[in-house]
């Protein structure tokens, strides 16, 4: 077991240096970033959700966007620059087990998300709690009640927001592991994130006693075959209504990715052994 | 158990092509064995199937149908490929390593304990005459160093069993000959080599035995010497050789039967008048 | 062997992931704003399957009503209103596209379809009359997925019994979202008149005395003020109804 660990964690090592080395990376981040810092600037557009929700909001669709376009493109990226630059042959003929490359990929990937992440949650942290002063004094001044920001909330959506991109990371090598071309891991990935996206939508009618029980059947299998990814966009609440979040929902949600994550990445380790390199 | 290093029978490999499925043989019934601190050569065309068996004995590949042993072992086990190094056909390793930072994670990943970790890549980089360059990152190497440091990440965990495919492909004849010593060295340290290569002069000098395929199946496996030499002509080489000297000796030949079938000048090998002329040249 | 045990593994992950989701999904459901996804259907692919997904919906849902804007000024009544749905379906919190959606459909959209049909010289009454109920009605509908959406914000309360009284000229249904109105947070102080006027006009005269006293004993005589205005119409009502002194509200001491 110890082993194991080691070997994961040399190739977690290099793939983090090859994925933060791309331009691709630091291009979306400083993308991210700018779209983050100019939320301010574009508040007047706001109708009435108050200042602080369209500046989250700009931020949070930042990070779910620019996210998701990495995890997907960057996993099919990193996971097929080692099957077509024969990297994988080298690695594969050492005593390297696929579950370990699978993961060593996945843990490379997911750490890099980690940095983009907490970079633009820190940005996105730092422009709320500057204009939640400002908004705070002018509330005070009004007689209005001032608008709430929870930085633990933030640090809170921050987790849940990196757990979804390990989903969306598991999702994607499962696929690249069956995959033959990296253009086919990409778009099957990004459709199935979009699906995960839009899971909610059966399982919300699951949740009501109506339909056939062919119709409930059909639902039943998709909501078990596709992750539910919308359970991880509480940022609004969280964040700017703390109180009206369930204390067990954060906790909840995160047992939930990780069970998704385990099992997305047996199956592509399963999937992997059986692939020829 | 076998006592050979790899042991191959029937082997068989398809591969489907196509959206119809069809069946492409790549390996047919292949039988062979690797014996124990020898130098062995695979040699054929391309596409005659030696890369395809290689794969199949490392484990990256499922045969189709046969049976491989390598290192007593009954297929490629963690084990077995703990004791073994594979240098593959062109290799490509991340170009923003250093080269002694590459041969470090193949080390830690073959299982080269921390303590032993830096001599083991200090002895494979000055194995490869890598030592000068291991600072730099390998995407700055040549050719030639890509292979040496290939070659370094393949035998830095010390193993039994060395499977080089193609190590001179792209490599000028002085990198060439490079490691055609490096291979006679680790032959000289007990390690058994299973080369597979294009260049037959080196395989004719480095080998102890060959086996050469063509569309998957094997045509000839021997000793180097014995598949090579025809044992009813012989050459005998003379100097200072006159016109009367030669009709002299052709009569005393004739006298026991025996037939003067040509007499030429002996030649220089190309390679050989190379490195003649280069000498001292270094790949860098 | 292996790989069946393996196999079975993956199998009873998966169907664990599957059904700790649907417990996960149950807790967090009621934090994430339900998107009206019929309401969205006309307008995906505008930017908007983005907002579905999850990000950006106040930006998208801003942008969207922007967009209305341009097609309000047009007077594009199928482009405006498929667009401020649009909007109310990506932000449904927002108090402000329901109440807004809900005032052009009313007022503005059905203006727009009797000048269409020539204006109001050459439209008939009865024909005027129809139009302002039948986009008056599809108003009340938006407004009252607003009020579900937004918790029963009294706003949207006050702009549905507005519509009820002025468009729809129903009075009783009109004095049903005023007193819905009184009864939420942050209701204003003329809803419980609204609601009492509404009724007494239907012909409720006495339960309209009954309910705005009540609400006037329990919450409004409770303000700074003792809402005297609300005490003054009450004394109208009751002067109206010939109360005898002793049923009528015990004069406060500040009364005049």
């Amino acid at each position: 077991m110890k082993a194991f660990m080691q070997r994961t964690t040399w190739i977690t090592w290099v793939t983090f240096l090859e994925a933060i080395r791309q331009r691709f990376f630091a291009f979306l981040i400083v993308l991210g970033g700018a779209m983050v810092l100019s939320s301010v600037a574009f508040r007047f557009m706001d109708f009435g959700h108050g200042e602080l929700k369209f500046v989250a909001d700009f931020g949070f669709g930042g990070m779910f966007l620019f996210g998701s376009v990495l995890g997907v493109v960057m996993t099919a990226q990193l996971f097929f620059s080692e099957i077509d630059n024969r990297t994988a042959l080298t690695l594969l003929a050492k005593p390297v087990s696929r579950a370990e490359f699978l993961l060593g990929k996945f843990f490379g990937t997911w750490l890099v998300l980690a940095i983009f992440v907490f970079v633009l949650s820190g940005l996105l942290g730092a422009v709320l709690w500057s204009r939640s002063i400002e908004l705070n004094e002018l509330a005070e001044k009004m007689g209005r009640l001032a608008p709430e920001f929870s930085p633990g909330g933030l640090v809170a959506f921050a987790l849940l927001q990196w757990l979804r991109l390990g989903v969306v990371i598991a999702i994607v090598l499962t696929i690249a592991s069956g995959a033959r071309t990296f253009l086919y891991a990409v778009v099957v990935g990004a459709l199935a994130v979009v699906a995960g996206q839009l899971q909610w939508i059966a399982q919300d009618v699951l949740l009501k006693p109506e339909g056939s029980v062919w119709y409930r059947g059909v639902l039943w299998v998709t909501s078990r075959l596709l992750p539910n990814l919308e359970q991880f966009n509480i940022g609004d609440a969280l964040v700017l209504d703390p109180t009206s979040v369930p204390a067990n929902a954060v906790v909840q949600v995160a047992i939930s990715g990780l069970i998704y994550m385990v099992a997305f990445l047996m199956l592509g380790t399963a999937l992997f052994r059986r692939r020829e390199i | 158990m076998t006592s050979a290093a790899i042991s191959v029978r029937h082997l068989t490999k398809d591969f489907r092509v196509g959206l119809r499925g069809l069946k492409l043989r790549a390996v047919d019934d292949l039988t062979l064995e690797v014996p124990r601190g020898q130098v062995y050569g695979l040699l054929g065309p391309n596409g005659c199937g030696k890369s395809t068996t290689l794969k199949i004995i490392l484990g990256l590949v499922t045969a189709t149908a046969g049976e491989i042993s390598i290192l007593g072992q009954t297929y490629a086990t963690a084990e077995a490929r703990r004791r073994t190094g594979f240098l593959p056909e062109a290799p490509y390793f991340h170009k923003f390593l250093s080269g002694r930072e590459l041969v470090r994670y193949c080390a830690r990943l073959s299982g080269v304990a921390p303590t032993q970790l830096d001599q083991a890549v200090e002895e494979a980089l000055t194995l490869t005459a890598m030592t000068e360059a291991a600072g730099r990152p390998i995407g700055t190497y040549s050719k030639g160093m890509l292979q040496r440091i290939g070659l370094a990440q393949a035998i830095v965990h010390d193993p039994e069993l060395v499977i080089l495919d193609e190590p001179t492909a792209g490599v000028d004849p002085v990198g060439s000959v490079a490691i055609g010593r490096m291979i006679q060295e680790m032959r000289s340290r007990g390690k058994t080599i299973v080369l597979c290569s294009h260049l037959l002069g080196q395989v004719e000098q480095v080998c102890d035995r060959v086996a050469i395929m063509d569309r998957g199946k094997l045509v000839l496996e021997g000793r180097v010497e014995e598949v090579l030499s025809r044992r009813d002509r012989h050459v005998i080489t003379v100097e200072s050789l006159t016109p009367a000297a030669r009709a002299a000796a052709e009569a005393a030949l004739a006298a026991h039967g025996a037939k003067v079938t040509s007499v030429t000048h002996p030649r220089r090998s190309l390679e050989d008048l190379f490195q003649e002329l280069v000498k001292g040249s270094r790949d860098a | 062997m292996r790989s069946l045990y393996f196999g079975i593994l993956t199998a009873i992950c998966w169907v664990l992931a599957g059904t700790y989701s649907e417990t996960s999904w149950r807790t967090v459901r009621p934090c994430i704003p339900e998107i009206g996804r019929r309401d969205i259907e006309p307008t995906l692919g505008q930017g908007v399957l983005l907002g579905i997904l999850g990000g950006m919906r106040t930006v998208i849902a801003d942008g969207t009503w922007v967009r209305s804007y341009v097609l309000w000024e047009r007077k594009d009544r199928p482009g405006c209103e498929t667009l401020m749905r649009t909007a109310c379906a990506l932000d449904p919190r927002s108090r402000y596209f329901w109440e807004n959606t809900g005032y052009v459909m009313g007022y503005d959209m059905a203006h727009w379809e009797v000048r269409r049909r020539g204006g109001y010289a050459k439209v008939p009454a009865d024909v005027q009359e129809h139009l302002y109920r039948s986009y008056a009605r599809r108003a009340l509908e938006v407004l009252d997925q607003g009020v579900v959406n937004t918790g029963g914000n009294a706003a949207l309360l006050i702009a549905a019994g507005q519509l009820a009284e002025m468009k729809l000229k129903d009075q009783l249904l009109s004095a049903r979202y005023y007193r819905s109105a009184t009864e939420s947070r942050n209701a204003p102080w003329y809803a419980p008149y609204f609601c009492a006027r509404n009724l007494w006009e239907a012909g409720q005269r006495e339960e309209s005395y009954r309910w705005y006293r009540k609400i006037w004993e329990e919450k409004l005589s409770k303000s700074e003020d003792g809402a005297p205005d609300d005490l003054k119409n009450l004394r109208e009502m009751e002067q109206a109804l010939h109360l005898p002194i002793i049923q009528r509200i015990p004069r406060p001491a500040w009364e005049k």
